[in-house]
């Protein structure tokens, strides 16, 4: 209510406050807590307390900036249905968004930008997602790597593992991930995600067993994993530093980049200058510190240094998060080519687009549980979504 | 216009700004900054024995703000050098003091211990803050008071010397000093205080700087400052990085306060140190914690440091003035980075 604060005198009326946004909630069928404290919330409900602040001014032009980039796909589809009402009000709405299938299902006019220009537009009665997505790319999308058919030995063992603290828990999660295998976690963010990661990744203590191959230590060995972090400025980059030096981040002690106490940077080069061309990493050159990069190309570096040397098992949380379509087809490619070498691959994606692109199999996460479990032909898109969303 | 403001916003835009800020003040005092800045240079470049005390003082600045820079490249905030220093110096001098055997023995052992004793103080800190998470700002600040008394209790009581009349320490055995500089053809250095502790000092830049580019601990120590979370995902156990990277920062730091009693004092007092430890933050600072400039930026505050008491002398301008000059490159250099920092638009 931060600029609206229904007054009473001099004071803020709590009460009017709270149950105007309750009846704000309500009509636009987006649930929050009133008295919740935000920066309590998983970012997909913050984003709900966002959305409901703009609507409580009732605007005639109303812009959104990724609107849906965490919410589940039951809430994105209350959210655009209060929108599309907002519109045959009369509100002029500006939906800023990489998902196609969104332009489509909700909008009447698309335009498509491209480095700052907009290179097309259509009415979205006129067009389709691959016109649109080819307008985006400026040519034709490169084709996502074929899957081959990968043997099915248990790699990666979660066996009732409980972790993290407050809203982030996950609790007595089992599951494996075969090597060739990509399984996807399906979910809205702050459903325990972080946690499972964390834990995996070694960062936080657990209850229950994380074995790889067998072996609790195996999982300590940095050759044998892959790591694309959440946070790709604070957990995965120094961003002062040039992407050769980033480049052995997290590897720094593995023979053949340290030398005796040296490190070979010989090697280390070597390894950056592999990772700007097989992920195409746009940068003037191997020395220029990872700050000047776009947060694209920081990704691809992110997932390119992952991927190096085919570990056992690569943990890729959101590993297209903030790039372009056709990066991310570039990254979803090098994923399924990793795979298809053999190695065991756990997706988090809060995008259920790109989780139904690239898993073997599917595992839904809602409450730091695991509700859900799908695989080959019974992967169910809507199935899923209602999962996530804590339906059945 | 252009040229200038970009070289006044370098490092020597804020050196040169910090002098006429500096000459204002002396106008103020009622002094011509002519003849206060000549005396300032004459005692401090001009002439044999100036240059020798000036690279005295710059080698007495010069560990420590090495030891700072490492600490500070771990992302720690050591403002304990004056400690370090301090208790690097009290173990040399007192083991020194009865410590008789041929030099080449001597010398290394007693330098060895230096870098025990600043060590043993860093590496407090570094522990108290790996164990405990107790800010190594406020730990080596107080551990620099501790320091203080402790060694003035010392020195006044169970260490002190019988013959001498102050507090201090009996004598190290000639054997026990440092030999003087090395003569340069027909320029000798034998009847001033200059010792090859300069060139110890400038083989310690020249190793660190190797450890911070080559070296595999060199790359953990600085992702550990540049980037906490990304170095402890990589694998870097960050209270382990702690606790070394402070007691090495004092291990350097009180190898300056050994080479000091071995080069310059041959025994060990609390007048050791006028507060290089605490110069040393800046010094550090200007060199931009890269080993290799921190001893250019020690030899510019040398100079101030020797050219200081000629200046009071022949000038009459108090030693003081010299830091409010130290201070307001200080200042204008941090004020630089905060506009650099903004003017990019990166978050501070």
């Amino acid at each position: 209510m931060l600029g609206r604060e229904p007054r009473k005198g001099m004071l803020v009326d709590v009460d009017a406050a709270r149950s105007r946004v309750a009846e704000l909630a309500e009509r636009n069928g987006l649930a929050i807590d009133p008295d919740a404290l935000v920066e309590e919330l998983p970012i997909g409900v913050q984003q709900r307390v966002e959305l409901l602040r703009e609507l409580e001014r009732e605007p005639s032009v109303l812009l959104l900036d990724e609107p849906t980039a965490a919410l589940a796909p039951a809430e994105i589809a209350t959210l655009f249905a209060t929108v599309v009402q907002l519109a045959k009000r009369g509100t002029a709405i500006m939906v800023v968004t990489h998902k196609l299938q969104e332009v489509i299902d909700y909008t009447t006019r698309v335009s498509v930008m491209r480095h700052g220009k907009i290179v097309a537009r259509y009415l979205t009665t006129e067009t389709t997602t691959d016109e649109i997505a080819r307008a985006m790319v400026g040519g034709e999308l490169p084709q996502v790597a074929q899957r081959e058919v990968t043997g099915t030995q248990p790699c990666l063992s979660v066996r009732d593992v409980s972790a993290g603290a407050d809203t982030t828990t996950v609790t007595h999660l089992s599951f494996e991930v075969s090597a060739g295998e990509i399984v996807g976690i399906a979910g809205v963010e702050g459903n325990g995600q972080t946690a499972l990661a964390d834990a995996i990744a070694g960062m936080i203590p657990y209850a229950g067993a994380i074995e790889l191959d067998g072996s609790t230590d195996a999982l300590k060995h940095r050759e044998n994993i892959g790591i694309v972090p959440q946070d790709r400025h604070h957990e995965g980059l120094v961003l002062n530093w040039s992407i050769v030096e980033n480049a052995i981040l997290g590897r720094q002690n593995l023979p053949g980049i340290r030398k005796g106490a040296l490190t070979n940077w010989t090697a280390a080069r070597a390894d950056a200058e592999a990772i700007i061309e097989r992920f195409d990493v746009r940068a003037a050159s191997a020395d220029v510190p990872v700050r000047t990069l776009s947060g694209g190309n920081q990704q691809k570096l992110l997932v390119g240094r992952a991927l190096l040397g085919d570990p056992r098992f690569v943990l890729a949380y959101q590993p297209t998060r903030g790039i372009d379509v056709g990066a991310a087809a570039l990254v979803q490619s090098r994923l399924i080519e990793a795979r298809n070498r053999g190695s065991a691959i756990l997706l988090i994606s809060f995008e259920l687009d790109e989780i139904l692109a690239l898993a073997d199999r599917v595992l839904v996460m809602f409450r730091g549980k695991i509700t859900g479990s799908f695989s080959g032909a019974e992967i169910d898109r809507g199935k899923i979504g209602r999962l996530m969303a804590g339906l059945t | 216009m252009r040229v200038v403001l970009r070289v006044l916003a370098g490092p020597a835009g804020a050196l040169v700004l910090a002098f006429v800020l500096a000459a204002v003040a002396m106008l103020i005092a009622g002094v011509n900054p002519v003849d206060g800045f000549g005396a300032l240079f004459a005692g401090s470049l001009g002439g044999r024995r100036p240059i020798a005390e000036t690279l005295v003082q710059t080698t007495a600045l010069l560990f420590p703000a090495l030891g700072v820079s490492l600490a500070f490249r771990a992302g720690l905030f050591n403002i304990g050098a004056e400690g370090q220093l301090l208790m690097g110096g009290l173990l040399a001098g007192a083991v020194g003091a009865h410590f008789a055997g041929p030099g080449w023995l001597v010398i290394p052992v007693l330098l060895l211990l230096g870098m025990v004793g600043g060590g043993i103080w860093g590496g407090i800190a570094g522990w108290l803050r790996a164990r405990f998470n107790a800010s190594e700002i406020i730990s080596t600040l107080m551990l620099n008071f501790i320091a203080l008394s402790l060694a003035g209790y010392l020195v006044a009581g169970p260490l002190k010397s019988p013959l001498a009349s102050g507090a201090e320490t009996a004598p190290l055995l000639p054997n026990g000093w440092l030999p003087a500089f090395p003569s340069i053809g027909s320029l000798s250095f034998g009847d001033t205080r200059l010792t090859i502790s300069i060139l110890i000092a400038i083989a310690t830049a020249i190793v660190l700087s190797f450890v911070f580019t080559r070296t595999v601990f060199g790359y953990e120590l600085r992702a550990a400052g540049e980037a906490p979370e990304a170095a402890r995902r990589s694998g870097i156990n960050m209270p382990r990085m702690t606790l070394i990277a402070l007691a090495l920062s004092g291990a350097v730091a009180g190898l300056g306060g050994a080479a000091i009693v071995t080069g310059v004092l041959h025994r060990f007092n609390t007048a050791l140190s006028p507060g290089y430890g605490y110069t040393a933050i800046a010094v550090a600072l200007v060199g931009d914690l890269n080993p290799l400039w921190v001893c250019i930026a020690a030899f510019g505050f040398g100079i101030l440091e020797a050219g200081g008491l000629a200046m009071q002398a022949n000038a009459g301008v108090p030693k003081d003035a010299i830091h409010v000059i130290e201070g307001l490159i200080v200042l204008v250099l941090a004020a630089r980075r905060y506009f650099a920092t903004r003017a990019s638009g990166a978050p501070v």
